[in-house]
């Protein structure tokens, strides 16, 4: 089976991110009511495995090895079968 | 004794590295990062640049380099591995050296002299400079930013794993505003508990002769000549 996979790979909380505050000056410059922006990654990518279960645990691999755990933390955000 | 500098898809110092290393008279080679074999190299450089376009982040896809694998075996058995700019990048994302480098914190992509002090003249990188000397060094980077949990800042300064720190020129009035990037601690430059992989951002390649504007860089690769010459 085919799946389509969405990674999403986030600063861990705390992390300084200046191009977060960056897009925040910048919203806030357009009057929108926003604080706290951070910039993240999407990865999205389609995957060949036997199962959804194994699809999701592959996504998870991927996202170990892409992601750096000093400063990143990565979610499997969807795991959609393609038809 | 020689000393392999390793290649990547956009590394863009590597040309400069060969020079400063022959300079000292130390023979080097470039390795191209595909590359499954160190075999007759003594030591490794990982250069300046944009490996992979710096693509996902600085240095995370040249990790997974086959190179890479022979690097970490010359790491583990004592030989020198030292990554400049990109290359320290590299060395944190493989694991070689904890902490990571971050965007800068002002967001600028930083090319200016910068001045370091010497923390460490036990290292075959820097036993030809004198302790506490300060350095004039060009840097050229936009991830430069040293970042690192607080325990393991704490074990890097009880380890005494700092080995270059931004500092302001002797003759400054005020001792603030000379870190150009945020760095935790000042970091310019770590090394591993063995003292053998360093990392450093600045540029010492850029530095090792008086028309480049500074030669404070060329006892780094003088210090490298000097330990090579004892390996054996």
């Amino acid at each position: 089976m085919k799946y389509h996979i969405t990674l999403l790979i986030e600063l861990k909380d705390g992390i300084l991110d200046p191009q977060g505050r960056a897009v925040e000056g910048v919203l806030q410059g357009l009057q929108y009511p926003v604080e706290n922006v951070r910039v993240g990654r999407v990865l999205e990518m389609e995957l060949e495995a036997p199962s959804e279960a194994e699809a999701r645990a592959t996504a998870h691999n991927i996202g170990k090895a892409l992601s750096n755990p000093v400063m990143e933390v990565f979610v499997v955000e969807a795991v959609k079968e393609l038809a | 004794m020689k000393v392999a500098v390793i290649q990547f898809p956009g590394s863009n110092c590597d040309q400069d590295a060969l020079w400063a290393l022959r300079l000292v008279g130390l023979e080097a080679e470039l390795v191209w990062h595909t590359e499954r074999s160190l075999e007759g190299f003594q030591a490794a450089l990982l250069p300046g640049g944009f490996s992979y376009g710096d693509y996902l982040r600085a240095g995370a896809l040249a990790k997974f380099s086959p190179v890479m694998q022979e690097v970490r075996r010359l790491a583990q058995r004592g030989y020198p591995v030292v990554g400049i700019c990109n290359g320290f990048q590299v060395l944190t994302e493989a694991g070689l050296l904890p902490g990571a480098l971050l965007a800068n914190t002002n967001l600028h992509f930083t090319c200016k002299e910068v001045f370091l002090r010497v923390e460490r003249t036990d290292l075959p990188f820097t036993r030809a400079y004198t302790p506490g000397q300060v350095l004039r060094i060009p840097i050229a980077h936009g991830e430069g930013r040293y970042y690192a949990d607080a325990e393991t800042l704490e074990r890097l300064e009880q380890n005494h794993q700092v080995v270059f720190r931004y500092t302001s020129p002797q003759e400054a009035p005020s001792k603030e505003g000379y870190n150009p990037n945020g760095s935790l601690n000042d970091i310019a430059g770590i090394v591993n508990p063995a003292g053998n992989v360093l990392g450093l951002m600045p540029h010492p390649e850029r530095a090792v002769e008086s028309v480049l504007g500074s030669a404070d860089g060329l006892p780094f690769f003088r210090s490298l000549k000097q330990a090579l010459e004892v390996v054996v």
